[in-house]
């Protein structure tokens, strides 16, 4: 059963949110694995979210990881706020793919959507790891890699075997790569490398 | 201003990042409006201005979208999910030109064409920023 739908627990149906803030209010530590199932987070969305606990306020941080002590993040947003963030058994964790938290470094940036909890952390609902999604224009093409303008600013995107895929013009997500061409504009969703600002890449979608 | 439920339009939604942040987003600044955040429930709109209307170019794939400005206010729904978000227009996008005919599903049903970018805030509050993209329908 995926943890965006309902299980029962003690009687009662949990679901997503009231699992993981309950997971977080009692110390879950178990990272990486479900008693639930899978975490992947597109597949949270799959299916009709259920109505959120309104008792339970949604929250969202946005920064770079600065330590990591356990299963909480500690995390320097970008306009000066601080979050810490738990994991808990019903965190998804994305980093280029569907990932445990063991993937996690100091020094990432993150997205994470969760619920806020009473002593002011984030039990966390999704993190996504260094993702990035952005609109750029195809200025190179190499074997291994794609030079990219986005902005004013170059960057290398680097195709990962086994992991990149392109859509041309929306088409189905295929790993061949061989009809991208220069001077093509393309959104790409991939994970920034802190150490040099590059990307890999998760997927390409071609346009016109 | 509140967001409202009169229904204004329908597409894919995408997502993008503003303002002072990490990653790539360090040179994307705060939008057409200065004051895009990823972190605040804010959006992207294809006709924001006259200028902005000359880059996105939806009627190109058949979206005559009408002139909403910096501040007005919508109301995104997921397609199918029912996940409604808040949001405010801060910035000019998605272009639109290049992706015509592109399309996006859930459960059978198809929406096309990009017609509204969402912060990472407001992506998430209906869909996995995964994705990349989602069908919504738009109402103000």
């Amino acid at each position: 059963m995926s943890p965006s739908q309902h299980s029962e627990s003690g009687g009662r149906r949990l679901d997503r949110r009231r699992f993981l803030t309950t997971a977080a209010i009692g110390g879950a530590t178990i990272v990486g694995a479900s008693a639930l199932g899978g975490l992947d987070a597109d597949a949270a969305f799959a299916e009709p979210m259920p109505s959120l606990d309104t008792a339970i306020p949604a929250a969202f941080a946005e920064g770079r990881i600065v330590a990591i002590n356990r299963n909480v993040l500690d995390v320097a947003g970008s306009h000066g706020e601080r979050y810490l963030i738990q994991l808990t058994n019903a965190t998804s964790v994305w980093k280029l793919r569907t990932t445990t938290a063991e993937a996690i470094e100091v020094g990432d940036g993150l997205y994470a959507r969760g619920a806020a909890m009473p002593d002011g952390t984030i039990a966390a609902d999704a993190v996504w790891v260094n993702i990035v999604n952005v609109y750029v224009t195809i200025r190179g093409i190499a074997k291994d890699r794609l030079h990219l303008q986005h902005g004013s600013a170059e960057v290398v995107g680097h195709i990962v075997p086994d992991t990149t895929t392109a859509s041309y013009l929306g088409g189905a997500l295929t790993a061949d790569l061989s009809k991208t061409r220069i001077g093509q504009e393309a959104q790409v969703l991939g994970a920034w490398r802190p150490a040099d600002g590059n990307i890999d890449i998760a997927r390409v979608s071609l346009g016109h | 201003m509140a967001c409202g439920s009169t229904s204004l339009w329908a597409g894919e939604a995408t997502w993008f990042c503003c303002g002072n942040a990490w990653g790539s987003c360090g040179s994307a600044g705060t939008g057409a409006c200065g004051t895009c955040q990823s972190s605040k429930h804010m959006a992207a709109w294809p006709n924001l201005s006259a200028a902005c209307y000359d880059i996105t170019r939806p009627d190109l794939c058949g979206e005559g979208m009408p002139r909403r400005t910096c501040g007005a206010v919508m109301n995104v729904k997921h397609q199918c999910s029912g996940a409604t978000v808040c949001v405010t227009l801060a910035d000019c996008g998605p272009r639109t030109k290049s992706f015509c005919g592109e399309a996006t599903c859930c459960n059978g049903a198809c929406r096309t064409n990009r017609v509204i970018d969402l912060t990472p805030s407001a992506f998430s509050a209906i869909g996995s920023l995964s994705s990349g993209k989602l069908p919504v329908y738009i109402y103000e």
